[in-house]
């Protein structure tokens, strides 16, 4: 189920039962969102004659060991070299869903084909088309994320190695090495606000922009990485399968940075970075121009050691500054009119433990909050939100020795929870009395996620 | 001392000396520990190596790897620069191109790797090398 919209206006006052409704189930695809979403591509494998394994910790994305940030690096195109391989993968993900509140299910809920590989020694890309089962086994196909990559590899810069590249891309982060940014580990706070940087925000950009980055990389360590974006056309947004709902505008002016220092020692990895993006946004695109400023800094730590017991940690910051082109007037409240300027402030932690490759653990803290405003956020005038997602989960296959080293399984059970919603623990929604009553945790939901790539 | 008699001393002399070499790489070798080279060969190695016969990633199979000719796979795409070489991966020529960054070591090579500088992980790793046959 994609993201509904939910906008923070005060004609959202007045559909408030419109709102509270739409604000439940964009929780729950939030959940769904982050809960479920991997990605996997043998393509790759097939390509360099790797494992899955080499590429991401637990045998299964989409996050990456300092082998895998390489390989993304050299735009896709690294390769065993034996002759070409047909870049296509396949993702099947089944969920058995049980919310704290709302029916059980059982489905198919995403079906994917990835194009992914090289073409050529310095073309290469990720294209992913996804299938998503809407409810009531009605599906939606629409374009996911694409990368696609020209790279001049071992270049030679002052005595050091280098690698430039120009990335085509729908997702401001997707295209980040390091895949701790939201859109590129698909998990950010799901929020009724949030910053465009973050995929489970109802303000994101991921995949409904176009953009080009042109990126570099010095002595293996500094990375960095310039680019521009603009918004899909609505009725291009429509022809690739999403809804007008989710526009996120019209975008001008726009631009974004990316810099970080990153440390492959083996057995240990380490990066810090900072992340910017600058844009003009008219939503609906006949308004007046928000000016909006992202800017937000990270860190990962990877303890790998021989690889039989991994240790990921990464911290994302993403701190949105907003003037915005309209102050609306309250509904409810004559003469109080919506501030014009605001923040929003998105955090992520993330811990995963690796056994073997096989067997792992994700905990994840995700914190949304933002500047009160009583005419922008219903009910409460606040759209902080704290959540967290926990996951176990196991991947057979995909190793060295195992079964096949090019596909894979992965079994998880994710226990998705909120503990403040709209600001509040309780009553999230802000019914009247006589109204069913929504508390953060009846947002909860557990799942079971049987994922296979091929 | 006759012309055969020379020769045939000095062919002792080359004999012996080519004993004690092997004897003291061996002896080298066998200092070094093959379960701990196994797991020094899972963070330094295995991401572009594997250890199974006819398998190659990035980098050729290492099965076999210690005193095979270098650039000897059929089915693997070498640099031109190691077919030049003709070198034969004995333990020693394993330590001197382990123990030193890969382009230094081999100008023109595919191999991206910067080398392992601690002598004990590298007598650890080709140990276990040793025993992939």
């Amino acid at each position: 189920m994609p993201p509904l919209p939910i906008r923070p206006t005060t004609r959202a006052a007045r559909w408030q039962p419109f709102v509270n409704r739409y604000v439940g189930y964009g929780a729950t695809a939030l959940l769904l969102l982050g809960s479920t979403s991997a990605h996997a591509v043998p393509a790759f494998a097939r390509q360099t004659g790797s494992s899955c394994a080499d590429c991401h910790a637990g045998a299964y994305g989409p996050a990456l060991t300092p082998y895998g940030m390489k390989f993304k690096l050299n735009g896709y195109t690294d390769t065993d070299g034996n002759g070409l391989k047909i870049p296509v993968a396949a993702q099947l993900i089944g969920t058995h869903n049980v919310p704290a509140r709302g029916q059980v299910s059982n489905d198919l809920t995403e079906a994917d084909i990835y194009l992914a590989g090289r073409l050529t020694d310095h073309f290469g890309g990720f294209v992913k088309v996804e299938t998503d089962n809407t409810g009531n086994d009605k599906f939606n196909t629409k374009l996911s994320n694409m990368d696609l990559r020209f790279v001049l590899k071992d270049l030679n810069v002052g005595e050091k190695d280098a690698v430039l590249g120009v990335s085509v891309n729908n997702s401001p982060g997707f295209e980040d090495p390091i895949a701790d940014l939201p859109d590129a580990s698909i998990l950010g706070p799901p929020s009724t606000s949030g910053t465009l940087l973050n995929l489970s925000s109802t303000e994101a950009l991921a995949d409904r922009v176009i953009g080009t980055t042109v990126y570099g990389l010095y002595d293996s360590n500094w990375y960095g990485e310039l680019g521009t974006y603009t918004s899909l056309p609505t009725s291009t947004q429509s022809d690739l399968g999403y809804s007008l709902s989710g526009d996120p505008g019209r975008l001008s002016d726009t631009g974004y940075a990316r810099f970080a220092y990153m440390k492959d020692m083996k057995t240990q990895f380490f990066s810090g970075g900072v992340v910017a993006l600058t844009t003009k946004r008219r939503r609906p695109r006949s308004a007046q121009a928000d000016d909006i400023t992202d800017l937000g800094y990270d860190a990962t730590y990877q303890y790998l050691g021989d690889r039989d017991n991994i240790i990921q940690l990464s911290y994302s910051n993403i701190y949105e500054r907003r003037r915005y082109g309209f102050t609306p007037p309250s509904p409810e409240f004559p003469g109080l009119l919506a501030l014009p300027r605001g923040v929003v402030h998105d955090q992520t932690f993330t811990l995963t433990y690796t056994f073997k490759q096989s067997y792992g653990l994700v905990f994840a803290h995700l914190v949304s909050t933002g500047t009160h405003d009583a005419v922008r956020y219903v009910p409460y005038g606040d759209p902080n939100t704290t959540s967290n997602l926990i996951t176990l989960f196991w991947t057979p296959f995909g190793k060295d020795d195992s079964f096949t080293t090019i596909a894979n399984l992965k079994l998880a059970a994710t226990w998705f929870r909120f503990s403040r919603f709209n600001g509040s623990s309780t009553n999230v929604f802000g019914v009247g009395p006589g109204a069913l009553v929504t508390d953060a945790k009846d947002l909860n939901a557990f799942s079971f996620t049987a994922s296979i790539a091929f | 001392m006759t012309s055969g008699t020379t020769v045939f001393f000095v062919r002792c002399a080359v004999a012996a000396s080519l004993f004690l070499i092997g004897t003291m790489t061996s002896l080298s070798a066998a200092t070094g520990e093959p379960d701990a080279g196994a797991k020094v060969f899972k963070s330094e190695c295995a991401e572009c190596h594997t250890v199974r016969q006819g398998r190659n990633k990035k980098g050729p199979s290492l099965f076999g790897i210690v005193g095979r000719p270098s650039a000897s796979l059929p089915d693997y795409n070498y640099s031109d620069a190691l077919r030049q070489r003709h070198w034969t991966w004995t333990e020693d020529q394993l330590r001197t191109y382990i123990s030193q960054p890969a382009k230094k070591a081999d100008p023109g090579t595919k191999m991206k790797y910067d080398g392992l500088d601690d002598p004990k992980q590298v007598d650890d790793l080709i140990s276990y090398l040793s025993t992939l046959h």
